[in-house]
């Protein structure tokens, strides 16, 4: 393992510790910023496939170790009807493809179009909630969407988008320090993107 | 595809696999270790938002009567419970419909917790508490305050727990309307950002005459909570096809709520050990 991919690890779990500290904006609908995940997806331009993979399992794994609940517990003839919850694991699915989807934008950010990668991760955190509300739907039932879940989703996604130049910043000065060149050549072969 | 990533690929299904099929005591154990790992970071960070808070208070108060006004008023919001439930069970006495009961029913044991933490997940009603392990907190305990139930404990680390609020779909409660023999099951609502959160209290029958502002308590079955905590007051019923259905207003405001009890099988050792818990809580 290199050592840019030794520091993308240590900025991952730098974030996991800053994302305690992040709380839910009441004003805003229970808004927040999502550090880790907007850390992943900024780190997964930023490498290749297969340390993506890595990344995804690494940020699902502790994202999930974080916020899993535990059983309904108690009598069960008296809690007849327990609410399920999302099993441990899922989330490094989802990250894993916020971060295939973060991938086939790789060769644009070569063109220096930053900008288009800052606004994928707005709306990877957006896709990301909001398939996490329709799954929690699926298992529990009863399927409600009311506009406050929207709210909150969208402002949690552009609040979170805000910083993603600065997490991109400090991976480019962790590549430069580490001697490291990134190279955005994407998942598929070079001569079927657009120029 | 290059055979790297291929492989890379197959060893990341593996792990998923491995992560979605783990059981349940596999999954308290990796958070159990995981919460261990970071409860230096949020009992820092818990200390530094105190200290913050703390420095600006210190404009009105010296930090010494500061300390003490918490000590007290943690005091007081522990009296005020203690006594909230046993008018109850003074007024059950003299309806002398649960004598039998009385006994179940003693003051039970508490330890004073703070919270260090709001709402760390996006879609659960979560509090993290500075109680673990090591202060006899253990899974399922019921956490109350002053003016009603305000959850249970979902997940104890060695210093930390993690809170299940009232108002969170997952925490389920057997309850019961005061003064009528309607009894059902409580519980939050999905999702309720932005509004003011309401309890939702299902299978009571479809012809109840509940009336706003009755009051809803605990009725003690299901083995999670004790009886006669009061959960808050009915807003508006609602019959359905075969059962009727209620809107709660919590009596616990979760907004502004700093301190807890956890309900423990048996003090520590001493109330004086209590006593300093609840003061090195406040120190914290």
């Amino acid at each position: 393992m290199s050592k840019y991919h030794f520091s993308i690890i240590l900025l991952i779990l730098a974030a996991c510790m800053v994302q305690q500290f992040s709380p839910a904006i009441g004003g805003l609908f229970g808004a927040r910023i999502l550090i880790l995940p907007l850390v992943f997806l900024c780190c997964s331009v930023c490498v290749n496939f297969s340390s993506m993979l890595v990344l995804a399992f690494i940020c699902g794994f502790l994202w999930d170790a974080q916020h899993t609940l535990g059983a309904q517990g108690g009598d069960p003839t008296i809690y007849t009807d327990p609410v399920e919850s999302l099993r441990f694991g899922y989330s490094i699915i989802l990250y894993a493809m916020m971060g295939l989807l973060m991938q086939f934008i790789q060769p644009l950010f070569r063109k220096v179009k930053w900008h288009i990668s800052s606004i994928l991760t707005g709306i990877a955190i957006f896709s990301y909630l909001f398939t996490e509300y329709l799954l929690l739907n699926f298992v529990r039932g009863d399927f409600t969407f009311p506009p406050s879940v929207l709210y909150r989703i969208y402002l949690t996604s552009a609040l979170t988008m805000l910083f993603s130049p600065l997490i991109f910043w400090i991976i480019y000065q962790l590549a430069s320090s580490c001697r490291h060149n990134i190279r955005y050549e994407g998942l598929r072969q070079k001569h079927r993107y657009i120029d | 595809m290059k055979p790297q990533n291929l492989i890379a690929l197959l060893l990341f299904i593996v792990g998923a696999v491995w992560a979605l099929t783990r059981s349940e005591r596999s999954v308290r154990n990796i958070q159990s270790t995981y919460y261990s790992a970071i409860s230096p970071f949020l009992k820092g960070g818990a200390a530094i938002e105190t200290k913050a808070s703390e420095f600006i208070q210190e404009v009105e108060h010296s930090k010494a009567l500061e300390m003490k006004y918490k000590l007290a008023k943690e005091e007081l919001d522990q009296k005020r419970m203690e006594v909230a439930h046993l008018r109850k069970l003074e007024a059950e006495n003299t309806h002398l419909n649960q004598a039998l009961k009385f006994q179940e029913n003693v003051p039970f044991h508490v330890l004073a917790a703070k919270i260090i933490r709001r709402q760390p997940s996006t879609w659960w009603h979560t509090v993290t508490i500075d109680r673990g392990d090591k202060h006899g907190v253990g899974v399922q305990l019921p956490v109350l305050s002053p003016e009603g139930l305000v959850g249970k404990i979902d997940a104890p680390s060695k210093d930390t727990s993690t809170v299940i609020l009232l108002t969170d779909e997952k925490c389920q409660v057997s309850a019961k309307v005061d003064g009528t023999p309607e009894a059902g099951i409580i519980s939050g609502l999905r999702d309720t950002a932005g509004e003011s959160p309401s309890l939702l209290l299902r299978f009571l029958s479809k012809d109840a005459n509940l009336k706003p502002g009755m009051l809803v308590f605990t009725t003690g079955r299901g083995g999670l909570f004790p009886p006669d905590i009061l959960l808050g007051k009915i807003k508006t019923f609602a019959p359905g096809p075969l059962f009727g259905e209620a809107l709660v207003e919590p009596a616990v405001d979760f907004t502004t709520l700093q301190t807890v009890f956890v309900k423990i099988p048996k003090p520590l050792t001493s109330a004086r050990e209590i006593r300093e818990a609840t003061a090195n809580s406040t120190k914290k």
